[in-house]
């Protein structure tokens, strides 16, 4: 199941001309890490050296690793600065940082336009819509800087990098998206109970709106309006949880103009039944991402290397006639694309460990292991 | 050792066999079950054992008590709150109840994460589940977020229908008894919070015998616990470094405290450990966050009360109301930031504060045939629960089995850290 990149996404040339930008980047491939000791022995051969990244430049980086916002945490950031950071790095940020920018400014606008109108009108649906709005913000936000801050390189604190934090962002999208589901259904079980059906009428105005306003950001990311997806890239996930963000908000918005299309209608219950049904559609369309973001969270072995491939691996080791045996392979997903592996391997003393090394790495580089940590006990 | 399981099995969960033998420095770790004196596995001596908890580590067996103690005084008070709500047919009350029911989703939500995180490790999630306690605080952490939106919002609703029809008294009265509730029930999850001060490796007694031996910990007052808990503690504090896991501690205000008491039992290595493993209530992140869920809601009942108080006497001060509650809900959130920033920190795989890597360097890179080391990473599972792995590059002459013996060593004695994988790469 290949997901198209359609030519929405071209990030090779997004703005002016920064094709010889990418060779003057001497160090955009290697990684060295901050060591007191002389640094690695310059002829290793590439395999032991290992380098824990792919090329930074992928085919969606659109900026030349330049460090986007401060670093988190500094104390003495002052606000303006920080803001003024934050501008800057989604102004130079990839094209769908842009969009999702300006959706979540096009969202605070509106919801504080109807918090305001509802507070000096003094109709609660629209403060509560107006609330509903702006914890979606909030989460989208959140979004946002994780994409703007998964390009930082990798430091002394996380030495894994930032890209985690994409599929952090995605989790909790869809967790936000689990809670509005819940909600839901208990909104429907309320109405069922209370019999009461005035209040959806005059949030016609504001659901119409909140479609539109939602249907613009499905057409942003529309190569992820799917429900299960294949993640080649941290950004995926990222961006598949915005999708289902404003996809879920959308449905809602159309359940709530049905539910009143049908209360004039005169149908029983209208709300009851478009509620409900509204809540178990968002519930079905996330709790693929949910666990597939869980499922990486939780350090579960990679999802695309079938667990009969790393038996066979270890096998296939351990039949070389110096090792003795395997033990205590543990693999994990840094992000989608990206496993991390380690193993201890028992061998003969007096074994040369740089073939055996070799042909592990060699072994598990084939499965899609990028990182690999062997141990090598002698017997 | 694991062994891998037939393909043909792989598919289902695995018991995973555990073999360790019982090396020179067995004094730190605790006797396994199965020690197999045969093999001389160097890799993860006592250490699998760590990965999976056992059945009855009576810690987890001590949170998960407490919780469920609290679930069942938030249920009763929670019925004893819609009955009342029923009858008097006030929106408030049933709005307080609704809250209590929040607070039972929160400590299930606990419950559930530190059962899971007894599970045994499989193949497929060959590193246990302990990260699902994680998980489960960032969900606990996101219903208080939630909770305090919903509080705030209904402080706009009470300023907006200001006819008359919310009455000030009956809020008052029914937060009050909300606080009650919620403090008791912070009392009972998170005892050692108040008494910080307090619980040097003495004072402790004293506090345990008011309540049953759960919750402390560290805080073992009868000796047979004492001796349980010293091993765990020895796992998870490396004695030279007692100073980044009280930045650790989740009480900040215990820390400054803390810190006089290291200073003073630092000359003895062997017994400062013990004492150590008194006074440091290394509280599991599930029931902390469950404690925290009922800290907000009490402040919220604070802010609610202040609110009711004000409606009740001038009814048109409405406006005080909403900022009160609004204050509160702040305050509320910002208790939460410490635990959410730990999390995060966990799940992004940083190193973990109480580790320090350049030491962690230089003293690697000091020893003998090790020229230099690169890819460093230090993670942690769970809070508490640190991996390492390394390439070492050594000396062409050197011996790789020594040096990685000496390796091994030094990280497991001086961090603490018993999961250590390290690549032998020669010049």
């Amino acid at each position: 199941m290949q997901e198209k990149k359609d030519a929405t996404f071209s990030y090779q040339f997004p703005d002016g001309d920064r094709r010889l930008a990418f060779s003057r980047q001497s160090s955009f491939r290697h990684w060295d890490p901050p060591l007191p000791s002389p640094s690695p022995s310059p002829s290793p051969s590439p395999l032991l050296r290992s380098h824990s990244f792919k090329p930074y430049l992928a085919r969606s980086d659109s900026t030349v690793g330049m460090p986007l916002l401060e670093k988190p945490g500094q104390k003495d950031a002052t606000w303006v600065a920080l803001i003024l950071a934050a501008v800057r790095g989604v102004a130079n940020g990839s094209r769908p940082m842009k969009r999702l920018a300006l959706m979540i400014s096009l969202n605070v606008a509106y919801s504080m336009i109807e918090l305001l109108l509802g507070l000096f009108t003094g109709r609660v649906g629209l403060v509560s819509d107006a609330f509903h709005l702006t914890f979606g913000c909030g989460i989208l936000t959140f979004s946002l800087f994780a994409m703007g801050i998964s390009r930082k390189k990798p430091d002394e604190t996380y030495t894994y990098g930032y890209k985690r934090l994409e599929v952090l962002a995605a989790f909790t999208n869809a967790l936000f998206l689990l809670f509005l589901s819940f909600s839901l259904a208990v909104e429907a079980l309320h109405a069922f109970m209370q019999d009461e059906s005035e209040h959806k009428h005059y949030l016609i105005v504001s659901a119409v709106t909140n479609l539109l306003v939602n249907l613009l950001g499905v057409w942003f990311f529309r190569s992820y309006a799917r429900v299960n997806i294949v993640y080649w890239k941290p950004e995926d996930m990222n961006y598949h949880s915005v999708c289902l963000h404003v996809l879920a908000d959308s449905i809602r918005s159309a359940g709530l103009i049905l539910a009143s299309w049908f209360l004039t209608l005169g149908v029983e219950n209208a709300e009851v039944l478009c509620l409900g049904i509204v809540s178990v559609a968002v519930f079905m369309l996330v709790l693929p991402l949910f666990k597939a973001t869980g499922s990486i969270l939780l350090q579960i072995a990679p999802s695309n290397i079938h667990p009969s491939a790393f038996n066979k691996c270890s096998r296939q080791i351990a039949s070389l006639e110096e090792v003795l045996e395997v033990s205590q392979a543990r693999f994990w997903e840094l992000v989608p694309g990206y496993s991390i592996g380690s193993l201890s391997v028992q061998v003969k003393k007096g074994v040369h460990e740089d073939r055996i090394l070799q042909h592990v790495n060699g072994l598990y580089n084939d499965l899609g292991i990028q990182d690999l940590t062997v141990q090598i006990d002698y017997k | 050792m694991e062994r891998h399981n037939s393909p043909a099995s792989a598919s289902h969960s695995q018991v995973i066999e555990v073999n360790i033998d019982i090396d020179r420095d067995a004094s730190s770790f605790p006797p396994i079950s199965n020690p197999s004196p045969t093999s001389n596995n160097k890799a993860c001596r006592g250490g699998t054992c760590d990965l999976s908890y056992s059945k009855d580590s009576p810690e987890r067996w001590d949170s998960m008590r407490k919780l469920v103690i609290a679930v069942v005084l938030c249920i009763v008070f929670m019925t004893v709150e819609v009955i009342g709500g029923i009858k008097a047919n006030s929106l408030a009350i049933l709005t307080d109840a609704a809250h209590l029911l929040s607070d039972v989703a929160a400590f299930m939500i606990s419950l559930f994460s530190l059962w899971a995180a007894g599970w045994e490790a499989n193949p497929r999630q060959s590193y246990g589940f302990f990260r699902i306690e994680i998980l489960g605080a960032l969900v606990s952490i996101q219903m208080i977020w939630l909770l305090a939106g919903i509080l705030v919002y209904e402080a706009i609703v009470r300023l907006i229908h200001d006819n008359g029809e919310v009455k000030g008294f009956l809020m008052f009265a029914v937060s009050a008894f909300g606080l009650v509730v919620n403090i008791i029930m912070a009392l009972l999850l998170g005892h050692d919070h108040g008494h910080g001060h307090g619980h040097g490796h003495d004072h402790g007694h004293g506090h345990g015998h008011g309540h049953d031996h759960d919750h402390g910990h560290g805080h073992g007052h009868e000796h047979t616990h004492d001796h349980g808990h010293n091993h765990e503690h020895e796992h998870m504090h490396g004695h030279g470094h007692e100073h980044q896991h009280e930045d650790q501690d989740h009480e900040a205000n215990t820390f400054p405290t803390k810190h006089q008491h290291d200073h003073s039992h630092s000359n003895d290595m062997k017994e400062s450990l013990i004492k150590k493993g008194n006074k440091k209530p290394k509280r599991n992140i599930n029931v902390h966050s469950a404690y925290l869920h009922v800290l907000g809601d009490s402040i919220q009942s604070v802010g609610v009360m202040v609110g009711g108080a004000v409606i009740w006497y001038k009814p048109e001060w409405k406006i005080i109301d909403l900022i009160c509650t609004l204050i509160f809900s702040v305050i509320v959130l910002l208790t939460t930031i410490k635990m959410l920033r730990n999390i995060l920190e966990v799940l992004m795989e940083s190193t973990p504060r109480e580790i320090d890597t350049t030491q962690l360097e230089k003293g690697l890179c000091a020893m003998n045939g090790v020229v230099a080391i690169h890819e460093l990473h230090i993670w942690a599972i769970t809070v508490g629960k640190v991996l390492l792995s390394c390439h070492v590059i050594i000396a062409p002459d050197a011996d790789a089995d020594r040096v990685l013996d000496e390796v091994l060593g030094y990280i497991r004695r001086d961090f603490n850290i018993s999961h250590a994988t390290i690549q032998i790469e020669r010049h």
